[in-house]
C-alpha cells in the first residue's frame, strides 16, 4: 500500500500551480487536504506522475463575505468552515451539513473545495452545493471560469474542471430572511460515506414557502436535486405541507443501486424518509415552529 | 522488605503445588487490587516496540504478487521484468520454494491439502499468493510485484458452505475428492428418552457470516540467518502455539536453529496472529538471500490473503422441552467455511463441546460438525476459539423457545440454569464444570440493569409508535484451553500436553526478575505476572522485573489462548515460588538449626513456628544462597533460581470414542442485558442501555478485566450490527479496507455497565478463571436478541443472521406491512 512514484510539487503562487497543471495534464493531480486523494494513492488507484500540493497557496484558505454572500476559499478545512460565523449565517445548510462529514481528525485536514472537485455523490459537500446552486470559481491557463453547480458535477467522481484548471473558490448566495436549513444522513456508523442523505434549505415568507432546495447524497453518480418535491413544495404554507407526497415524488423518481451495507429498495425509501425530516426540521427553523415530518 | 504474618500456609518442604486458595479476595495483598496496568506507561506514550520497528541493517522488503481469481491453474509466471526492476533483488514463485520447504502443517489428516505460503500450480482463492518480490524498499517490492506476469486459467469455484458440502460442488482441492475437511456426529445422554420428554421443540437456523478480531496492527515478520552461528532469528507478530517449531519443520532445519524472540509487543490479536505462512516465506528468503528480510502485511494483504479470518458458520438448533419450558434436549448442527487451507480451524467446531449446552440442564445432545473448504481466505483462531458463534446459536434457540412458549424470555434461562449446589457439574458431552452461581450473577446484572424501569422505557417507546426491545445472553467463558479438541476432530492426534513455563530469579542483591517464554497480544501479562509472582512471595509487584526468554532460552509454553496466562501460568508460577520458598527454608532452617518442617516462609523471611523471634530474613538469605556456601545446607545449589513447568489444570486424558471429554478447566459465566432502540425510519440501531453480570472467579487485576469486558462486549456488538468479510458471487472480496469492514467506533458502543460476581474456581491458584472472551461470548445474541424483541413486537420476523444490517431491519419490517397486521 504504497504509492508509484511521483513528482510533488509545491507551487506558492496559483500561476505556478495552473502552469504545472498546463504542463503536466493528465499525468498530474492535484492535492488540497488529501483525505481522498491519499488513499487513493496508496491503494494505487490513482496514479499521477505530478501531484500539484495547494496547500502553499494560502490565499485559498480565506472565507470572504460579499454583498450577495461569501466566498469561501477551496482551501478552507471543513473545521474551519464549521467554526466560521460567517458560514453559519450566510450558508446554513453548509453549516447543518459540516459535522456529519467524516471525523474531526478527517475535517481538520480536509477542505470544502477538495470535497467539490472529488465529486463524490455519497459526500455531503457536493449535495449541498447543489442544493445552493452555489457557483464553482476556477483558474486555468485560459483565465477564470464561473460554473454553476448544475453544470458542476458531470458524474461519479467526475466534475466540470478541465485537466489544467484548479478550483479556487466557491460563491454562496445569502439566503433571505425567513430561511431555515437542515441536514441528515444514515450511515452504518457514524462518520461513514452515507448510505443516504439530505439536505434542505426552506425559507417562508408571508406565510408560504417561496422557496425550497433539497439534494440527496448516495443515490446516484451525482447529488440529487429533489427537484420533483421542491415543485410540490413551493408556495404552501408550512402548515400544509404534504411530506409523503414529497417523499414518494422523489421515491418515484430515483434509482438508487445497491451494494453490501443496502438494498437499492432500502436508500430509496430511506431517501424519502430523510427528505421529509430535513424539510420539516428547516422549515420549523425558518418559521420558529415545529411542523411534524411524515 | 518487612515480613508480615498473615496466618497464610506455613511453608512447603517440597516443591508440589499447593492446595487452591479458599480466602477471600480481600485476603490477597496484592492481588484485585486497583494496582494499575504497567504496559499501559509504554503504549501510552507510543514507546511500544513491534515487529516493524525492528529494522536489523541491510534489510530488504517483500512485496506480493496475489491471486486476482478465486480458484485458478497458474500456466506460467514471468518473472523478468519485475527483476529488471532497479531495487529490485529477487522473485520467488511457489514452485521454487515448495522445493526447498514442507507445507504448512495441516491439523487433520489430508495429505492432498497442501497448504504452502505461495500458490503452487493452482491459486484457491482472490488473494493468494502468488509470487514475492524482495526489493530494498517496500515500495519498490510493490512496484517489482505489479511488474511479474501470471498467466490463470479461471478454475470453477465455490464460495457458499453449503454449496461446497453437496457432492456436486466444484472442489478446492480436487485430489482430496471433497471439500468436506472434518465430519464429526456425537451423541450424548439419552437421546430418545429427551426425546420422549419433550412436549414440543422449536428449530432455528442462524448464520454467523464471517468476521474476525481484526487488529490495528497487521501481521508482520522479520528474519535474519546468520550462517556462521548457524542460527534464524525471528521477530514476528505472533500469538501462535508451536510457531519456532513449525516454522524450523517448514525450513527443513533443526528446531534449535530457529530462535524466535518473544520480547516484542503484538498490535492485537485475539488469537489470528498466527503468521506461518509469512513467517517460512520470510525465514526462506533470509536464508536464500543471506540479508535480514521484512514482510510487513498491508491492510489489504491482511484483509485478503492473511488467513485470519473467524468462523463462518451455518447453525441449525433445535431445543426441545416439556409444556413447562424444561430443557430436555439439544441438537445442533453446525457447518463451517474454512476457506482455502482447513489448518488449525475445524479444530474450532471441537472447542464448543466443552460447553454445548451452554448454562443449562439439559440432559441430552446431539452435535453434527461439518467442516468445509471454500475459495475464501483460510480461517484460523479467533477469540473463543468457536464458542461465541455456538453462544449465539443456543441463545437465539432460547429466545425462539421462549416466544413459542409465550415465556419471558428471562424465566426460561433462569428456569434452566445448573444451580449452584450443582456444581461441579457434568454436561452430557463429558465436562466437568468447575463452578458458578448463574442466580445471583443474573440477580446482579438485573439490579444493575434496573430491569422494570427499562422495560417501562422500552414499552414508552413502542407506545408512542416506536421500535424498541430488549436483549439478554448468558453463556459461558470456557477458560485455561488445553489443545485436547486436536484429539477429538482428529482421533489419531493422542496430543495432550499443553504446559506453560515461569522462571523465578532472585539475585544476588535480592532483586526478582520473572521470565516467561511467549509473547502477548495486548493480555497485560507483564502486569499479572508481577502480580502473581508478588503475591506468591509476599513481596511488592512493583520491584518485579518481567523478562520474555525467546525461544532458545526460554522453556515449555505454549500460547496466550483461553486465558491460559491467569491459569495455566498461575500455576507456574505457583510451582516455582512454592520450589524457591522451600529452597529458601531449608536455608533458613540451616540457619537457625531446626528442620525446614520447623520453619515456615512469611513475606521475604524464614521464621521458626515456635518463635516468631527466630528468623532469617531476605538479605541473609540471598547472601547465604549466592556467596556464603559455608551456610548452605549439604547438597544445596548454590544461587535461587527456580523453572516450574506446569500442566494445565484437569488436562492429561484423551477423549472417550464418544467424544466425551474434560474440555477446559475453568468456566467463566456472564449475563447481558441491553436496550436497543430503531429509527422507525432508518432501521438504524442505537444501543441505549448495556449491562453485563460477570464471573470469573478471582479478579487478579481489576483495569484488566474491565478492559477485557469493555473491548470484548464492543466486538461483539460489531458481530452483530457491523462486521462483515463478504464476497461477491464472482468469489470477489467485497471488504477490502476499513471502509467496508466496519469497526464498531466509540459512537457506537455504549456506555457498558459491569457488574463482577466472584466464583472462586477450585482448580486454580487464586481461584481465577478467564476473562480473555469476555463480553464477546454473549454481546451478538444479547444485541441480535434485543433487535428480534423489537422486530418482533411488530410482527415482523426476527433476523437471524448476522451482522444486522439497517437493511435486513427495513426488510423485516416492510415483510409485515405487506402481509398486512399479524
Amino acid at each position: 500500500m504504497k504509492p508509484i512514484d511521483f513528482h510533488l510539487h509545491r507551487p506558492t503562487t496559483l500561476a505556478e500551480a495552473i502552469a504545472l497543471l498546463a504542463e503536466h495534464g493528465d499525468d498530474a493531480k492535484v492535492l488540497a487536504g488529501g483525505q481522498s486523494l491519499l488513499p487513493l494513492l496508496n491503494f494505487r488507484l490513482a496514479r499521477p506522475e505530478h501531484v500539484v500540493d495547494l496547500g502553499r497557496l494560502t490565499t485559498l484558505r480565506t472565507t470572504r463575505r460579499t454583498t450577495d454572500g461569501l466566498t469561501l476559499g477551496a482551501m478552507v478545512t471543513y473545521a474551519r468552515a464549521e467554526a466560521s460565523r460567517a458560514v453559519a449565517e450566510d450558508a446554513p445548510l453548509l453549516a447543518a451539513a459540516l459535522p456529519f462529514v467524516a471525523h474531526k481528525p478527517v475535517r481538520a485536514r480536509g477542505t470544502v473545495g477538495g470535497s467539490i472537485a472529488h465529486g463524490d455523490p455519497a459526500a455531503e459537500l457536493p449535495a449541498v452545493i447543489r442544493a445552493l446552486d452555489a457557483v464553482m470559481v476556477a483558474a486555468g491557463p485560459r483565465g477564470v471560469r464561473r460554473i454553476p453547480a448544475a453544470e458542476f458535477f458531470v458524474g461519479n467522481l467526475v466534475t466540470a474542471l478541465e485537466v489544467d484548471e484548479i478550483l479556487t473558490g466557491i460563491d454562496v448566495a445569502r439566503p433571505a430572511r425567513g430561511t431555515g436549513a437542515a441536514f441528515t444522513e444514515v450511515g452504518r456508523r457514524q462518520g461513514d460515506f452515507a448510505l443516504v442523505g439530505a439536505g434542505a434549505q426552506v425559507t417562508v415568507a408571508d406565510g408560504v414557502v417561496v422557496d425550497v432546495r433539497i439534494a440527496l447524497t448516495g443515490i446516484a453518480g451525482v447529488p440529487h436535486r429533489a427537484t420533483e418535491a421542491e415543485t410540490l413544495l413551493t408556495g404552501v404554507p408550512p402548515a400544509d405541507l404534504d411530506l409523503d407526497a414529497a417523499a414518494d415524488a422523489t421515491r418515484a423518481v430515483i434509482a438508487p443501486s445497491g451494494d453490501l451495507h443496502a438494498t437499492a429498495d432500502y436508500r430509496r425509501d430511506v431517501a424519502g424518509v430523510l427528505l421529509g425530516r430535513v424539510v420539516a426540521t428547516a422549515v420549523e427553523r425558518a418559521t420558529g415552529h415545529a411542523h411534524r415530518a411524515a | 522488605m518487612r515480613p508480615r504474618r498473615d496466618g497464610r500456609r506455613g511453608c512447603p518442604v517440597t516443591a508440589t503445588p499447593s492446595a487452591p486458595a479458599a480466602a477471600a479476595p480481600d485476603a490477597h495483598r496484592y492481588l484485585s487490587q486497583e494496582a494499575g496496568v504497567r504496559e499501559d506507561r509504554r503504549f501510552v506514550a507510543g514507546r511500544g516496540r513491534y515487529v516493524a520497528d525492528v529494522t536489523p541493517p541491510g534489510t530488504l522488503h517483500v512485496g506480493l504478487v496475489t491471486s486476482p481469481h478465486p480458484h485458478a491453474r497458474i500456466v506460467d509466471i514471468d518473472v523478468a521484468e519485475a527483476l529488471a526492476l532497479p531495487g529490485v533483488v529477487a522473485v520467488l514463485t511457489g514452485a521454487e520454494l515448495a522445493k526447498s520447504t514442507e507445507p504448512l502443517r495441516q491439523y487433520l489428516d489430508v495429505p492432498e491439502v497442501q497448504w504452502r505460503p505461495l500458490a503452487v500450480d493452482a491459486t484457491r482463492y482472490a488473494g493468494e499468493w502468488v509470487a514475492a518480490v524482495v526489493a530494498e524498499s517496500r515500495a519498490l517490492a510493490e512496484d517489482g510485484a505489479e511488474l511479474v506476469v501470471v498467466d490463470y486459467e479461471p478454475l470453477p469455484h465455490v464460495m457458499d458452505p453449503e454449496v461446497a458440502a453437496r457432492a456436486d460442488a466444484p472442489l478446492v482441492h480436487p485430489t482430496h475428492g471433497t471439500n468436506v475437511m472434518a465430519h464429526r456426529e456425537f451423541a450424548w445422554g439419552d437421546v430418545a428418552g429427551g426425546r420422549a420428554r419433550a412436549g414440543a421443540t422449536t428449530t432455528v437456523r442462524t448464520r454467523w457470516n464471517r468476521n474476525s478480531t481484526v487488529p490495528l496492527e497487521t501481521f508482520g515478520v522479520v528474519a535474519a540467518w546468520d550462517p556462521h552461528r548457524e542460527l534464524l532469528d525471528v521477530w514476528a507478530s505472533i500469538q501462535m502455539p508451536q510457531f519456532p517449531d513449525q516454522l524450523a519443520g517448514a525450513l527443513r532445519i533443526p528446531t534449535n536453529q530457529v530462535r524466535v524472540h518473544f520480547d516484542i509487543d503484538v498490535g492485537g490479536s485475539y488469537g489470528v496472529k498466527r503468521g506461518i505462512k509469512h513467517g517460512v516465506l520470510a525465514g526462506f528468503l533470509a536464508r536464500r538471500l543471506g540479508a535480514p528480510v521484512k514482510l510487513i502485511e498491508d491492510r489489504s494483504e491482511n484483509m485478503h490473503g492473511g488467513d485470519f479470518h473467524g468462523p463462518d458458520r451455518v447453525f441449525e438448533v433445535e431445543l426441545a422441552y416439556t409444556a413447562d419450558g424444561e430443557f430436555t434436549h439439544l441438537r445442533i448442527d453446525v457447518i463451517d467455511d474454512e476457506g482455502a487451507y482447513p489448518g488449525r480451524s475445524p479444530l474450532q467446531l471441537a472447542k464448543p463441546i466443552g460447553a454445548i449446552v451452554g448454562p443449562y440442564r439439559i440432559p441430552s445432545v446431539e452435535y453434527n460438525a461439518t467442516a468445509v473448504t471454500t475459495n475464501k481466505t483460510g480461517q484460523v483462531a479467533v477469540r473463543g476459539f468457536g464458542q461465541s458463534p455456538t453462544n449465539y446459536a443456543i441463545e437465539a434457540a432460547v429466545d425462539a423457545a421462549a416466544r413459542d412458549l409465550g415465556m419471558d424470555r428471562l424465566e426460561l434461562r433462569r428456569r434452566n440454569f445448573i444451580q449452584p449446589e450443582e456444581f461441579p457439574y457434568r454436561i452430557p458431552s463429558g465436562t466437568e464444570y468447575d463452578s458458578g452461581d448463574y442466580p445471583a450473577v443474573v440477580d446482579k446484572a438485573v439490579r444493575a440493569a434496573d430491569l422494570p424501569a427499562l422495560i417501562e422505557r422500552r414499552d414508552a417507546v413502542r407506545a408512542e409508535g416506536g421500535l424498541a426491545g430488549i436483549g439478554f445472553a448468558a453463556c459461558l467463558e470456557p477458560s485455561g484451553g488445553n489443545a485436547i479438541f486436536e484429539n477429538v476432530m482428529n482421533p489419531r492426534n493422542d496430543k495432550t500436553t499443553f504446559p506453560e513455563g515461569c522462571r523465578i530469579r532472585v539475585d544476588g542483591e535480592g532483586a526478582v526478575t520473572a521470565v516467561v517464554s511467549i509473547s502477548s497480544a495486548g493480555q497485560s501479562h507483564d502486569t499479572m505476572v508481577a502480580t502473581l509472582v508478588g503475591e506468591e512471595l509476599g513481596v511488592d509487584p512493583a520491584g518485579i522485573t518481567v523478562l520474555r526468554a525467546d525461544s532458545l532460552a526460554g522453556f515449555p509454553s505454549q500460547s496466550p489462548v483461553g486465558s491460559r496466562m491467569a491459569i495455566v501460568l498461575g500455576q507456574a508460577i505457583r510451582g516455582a515460588a512454592d520450589e524457591l520458598k522451600a529452597r529458601l527454608c531449608a536455608i533458613g532452617a540451616h540457619q537457625l538449626g531446626l528442620a525446614p518442617d520447623e520453619v515456615r516462609y512469611d513475606r521475604g523471611s524464614v521464621v521458626a513456628h515456635a518463635d516468631p523471634d527466630a528468623a532469617v530474613g531476605w538479605r541473609d538469605l540471598v547472601a547465604i544462597a549466592h556467596r556464603k556456601q559455608h551456610l548452605l545446607p549439604p547438597g544445596a545449589s548454590p544461587g535461587l533460581e527456580v523453572v516450574h513447568v506446569a500442566h494445565t489444570p484437569r488436562s492429561g486424558t484423551l477423549a472417550e470414542p464418544d467424544g466425551t471429554v474434560q474440555l477446559y478447566p475453568c468456566y467463566s459465566f456472564e449475563v447481558h442485558v441491553v436496550l436497543a432502540e430503531i429509527d422507525p425510519g432508518t432501521a438504524k440501531v442505537e444501543l441505549r442501555d448495556y449491562v453485563i453480570g460477570h464471573d470469573c472467579g478471582t479478579v487478579l487485576n481489576p483495569e484488566v478485566v474491565r478492559g477485557m469486558v469493555y473491548g470484548g462486549t464492543a466486538h461483539g456488538i460489531g458481530v452483530a450490527l457491523y462486521e462483515q468479510f463478504a464476497f461477491n458471487p464472482d468469489g470477489q472480496p467485497l471488504t477490502q479496507s476499513f471502509i467496508d469492514y466496519l469497526l464498531p467506533s466509540a459512537h457506537e458502543v455504549p456506555d457498558i455497565v459491569d457488574v463482577e460476581h466472584c466464583t472462586p474456581s477450585p482448580y486454580t491458584t487464586f481461584g481465577q478463571k478467564g476473562a480473555g472472551e469476555a463480553g464477546y461470548m454473549g454481546a451478538p445474541a444479547a444485541v441480535a436478541g434485543a433487535v428480534n424483541d423489537a422486530l418482533t413486537a411488530r410482527g415482523a420476523a426476527p433476523v437471524h443472521s448476522l451482522p444486522i444490517t439497517p437493511s435486513d431491519i427495513w426488510s423485516a419490517l416492510r415483510a409485515t406491512r405487506e402481509e398486512g397486521p399479524q
